[in-house]
């Protein structure tokens, strides 16, 4: 199964804005309060990265979007 | 079982389906009558559209930058009719998005985005760089919060926003005129049922018509969810539908991540070049326009357009064929940028689409470097060819030939890569229509009732059925359908056998849900069915190929015929059966 958005439970205050706007829908509010959403539907994921841009901490790394392998990009050069 | 599903009814005097930039433009516009505004959106405003996490840049004519130039008005237009749509396009449509497009800029302005840093030695602080035209006309914008501000500013004005509808169907009157629309609640898994004076369509285009390329649902370079649902509504509502022939090849661009960014112009211009595995350069890197000496001379704008046609085949080569010459791998390489440029790019790909994520996956999850590191240049999924020339047919004032329906943005047909400022310009207009037809009518009008119980039959046989199949078999097997038979040759004999598959599956396959969510996804796919069908049905009709500016190719009429096919092909249902037209182009 796709993981494509990590929660930092330490950091996510649980205020729901990302289940708010995921423009796809997949993520569901958690039952208790102040606990970061659920991934209900990991693979219907559009990588667009709302969440993550319209989170209020994501600056204090509340949450991360991560592709998956196939999405990944092919780098070349410098130190590689 | 018992048929439980809720209906909620909602009168409005003006309707606007989609609340991308088109959509919220006009619902922003239309409150400035004395009229009840509800917009309606499948996902959440603040976040939804091409637009949704941001676009970097738009188009227009600029008064200030280039009247001193020496440039008029027709000279973009000319610019945008032969450089970039070759001839194929609305011409009159085209005039007023060229002409307002720097008004609804001034509009955004107001809205709290911003368009003008102290850095720029254009009039106006405007930062102007080079995308398609021979005139400077494209400029940046802080425009990753686009949509927040937008939805903000329709909010304030006392629009109702209903997230989380997908609509569905356009209800007339026997009299042809719009009388309101239908909708599912894709959480509350309810019923909406519209009545409307007037009503705007603006849900822009359709995706997910063929696998994207790397396998991963939804990764698409436009929206997933976007999926042609105005375009399903209107020709089941008996209007006509054009161009849907030109679904294109895939293009290259930052290979996986479908994240086109264009090279040598647009976000990573100035330092973006392409190279191969050797390090030689395919596509050299552009500079900055140079106001210092460009704002010196008046240009002259037969040459300056002249040379840019000119140069433009050089600029993209065909990295297919080259592909096949074995100079593969290619590269997208910033790696000659000054920290000065690089910082740039940074920053305009932070604000367009969604290259604010993919700058922090980047970076912080690859630790990528453009001043060190390559990107590798790959194929993108294939798409519905230049930003919106399929569509909806609409007048001069954007209606369509049901009275009282408008639509705007890449709803609209026939308007090639008017992008952006096509959706603000035409979005404001829709609702400025949309409000004065309203304001004509004094009550609103009854609504047929057939369709609203055919809808609930329909959701509650979607959880009714236990062999139905998930939305998600039924998506694949659609897009297999459209790469096999549609695919970048076509011929007739093809064509048909995949529009015969498609109906079959039309007409044998039931789809199931098990929640609201999933009644979304399967409303979805019979759009995205129907979709299909047009790009089949089209496909067959022109009988020509029009590679340039669309890669349409038809293996059994390989030559482009002019004579016959310079019109958009429209396609309708009439009686059950489909009936095509040609739409001159007058220029």
């Amino acid at each position: 199964m796709f993981r494509p958005v990590v929660f930092n439970d330490e950091v996510c205050d649980g205020c729901n804005l990302c289940v708010e706007i995921c423009p796809s829908d997949i993520l569901e509010r958690s039952p208790t309060k102040g606990k970061p959403p659920i991934v209900r539907y990991p693979e219907e994921c559009c990588y667009d990265g709302a969440c993550w841009l319209r989170c209020p901490l994501r600056d204090k790394g509340a949450i991360k979007v991560v592709p998956p392998l196939p999405m990944k990009v092919s780098i070349f050069g410098g130190n590689r | 079982m018992e048929n439980n599903i809720e209906v909620v009814s909602i009168d409005t005097d003006v309707l606007i389906i989609g609340g991308g930039l088109a959509g919220c433009m006009a619902a922003i516009k239309a409150r400035e009558y004395d009229l009840g505004v509800t917009l309606v959106e499948k996902a959440n405003t603040m976040a939804s559209g091409c637009a949704g996490t941001g676009v970097d840049h738009m188009w227009a004519y600029i008064p200030p930058v280039h009247e001193k130039m020496g440039y008029a008005i027709e000279d973009l237009i000319e610019s945008h009719t032969k450089g970039i749509a070759h001839g194929f396009i609305d011409p009159g449509l085209l005039h007023m998005i060229a002409r307002e497009s720097y008004n609804r800029m001034l509009d955004l302005e107001s809205f709290g985005l911003n368009f003008r840093y102290e850095d720029s030695p254009f009039p106006g602080k405007f930062r102007v760089v080079t995308q398609f035209h021979s005139v400077p006309s494209t400029f940046n914008f802080d425009g990753k919060d686009v949509k927040v501000h937008l939805t903000k500013e329709a909010k304030k004005r006392g629009v109702k926003i209903i997230n989380r509808v997908t609509m569905v169907d356009v209800l007339t009157t026997p009299e042809g005129r719009i009388s309101g629309a239908l909708g599912v609640g894709t959480r509350d898994g309810k019923i909406y049922s519209f009545k409307a004076k007037a009503v705007v369509s603006s849900t822009g285009r359709v995706n997910r018509l063929t696998r994207s390329l790397t396998g991963v649902w939804g990764n698409t370079r436009l929206p997933a969810y976007e999926t042609g649902d105005g375009r399903s509504m209107a020709f089941r509502a008996g209007l006509p539908i054009i161009n849907m022939e030109f679904l294109s090849p895939s293009a290259f661009a930052i290979g996986n991540f479908e994240l086109n960014l264009g090279a040598p112009r647009n976000t990573t211009q100035p330092a973006g070049s392409i190279v191969d595995g050797d390090g030689k350069v395919i596509v050299p890197r552009t500079h900055f326009y140079d106001w210092d000496n460009l704002g010196k001379n008046r240009v002259d704008t037969t040459k300056a357009l002249h040379e840019m046609l000119g140069t433009r085949p050089s600029e993209r080569p065909d990295y297919f064929s080259m592909h096949h010459q074995g100079k593969g791998p290619f590269y997208l390489d910033l790696t000659g940028g000054t920290e000065e440029e690089i910082r740039y790019i940074e920053w305009s790909i932070s604000h367009e689409g969604k290259g604010s994520y993919f700058l922090e996956y980047l970076k912080n999850q690859e630790g990528f470097d453009f001043r060190k590191d390559k990107l590798e240049w790959l194929p993108n999924s294939r798409e519905m060819a230049g930003t919106a020339s399929s569509g909806l047919v609409v007048n001069e004032n954007l209606e369509t030939d049901i009275k009282g329906l408008f639509a705007a943005g890449d709803e609209v047909g026939g308007l090639p890569w008017v992008c952006a400022p096509g959706a603000f310009t035409m979005g404001w207009y829709a609702g400025e229509m949309a409000a004065k037809e309203a304001m004509n009518q004094k009550r609103f009008s009854d609504v047929n009732g057939t369709k609203l119980d055919a809808l609930r039959e329909f959701c509650h046989q979607l959880f009714d059925k236990k062999d139905g199949l998930h939305w998600r078999e039924v998506e694949i097997a659609v897009q297999n359908i459209v790469d096999h038979y549609a695919g970048n040759a076509r011929t007739e004999k093809m064509l048909l056998r995949g529009l015969e598959r498609l109906k079959d599956i039309k007409s044998n396959v039931s789809l199931r849900a098990e929640t609201p969510h999933e009644m979304g996804r399967c409303l979805e796919v019979n759009s995205i069915l129907d979709n299909a069908e047009m790009v089949l049905r089209g496909s067959i009709e022109r009988k020509e190929s029009r590679r340039i500016p669309f890669g349409f190719y038809r293996a059994d009429f390989p030559e482009n015929n002019d004579k016959d096919y310079f019109v958009f092909l429209g396609q309708r249902l009439s009686g059950g059966e489909v009936e095509f037209s040609r739409i001159e182009i007058k220029h």
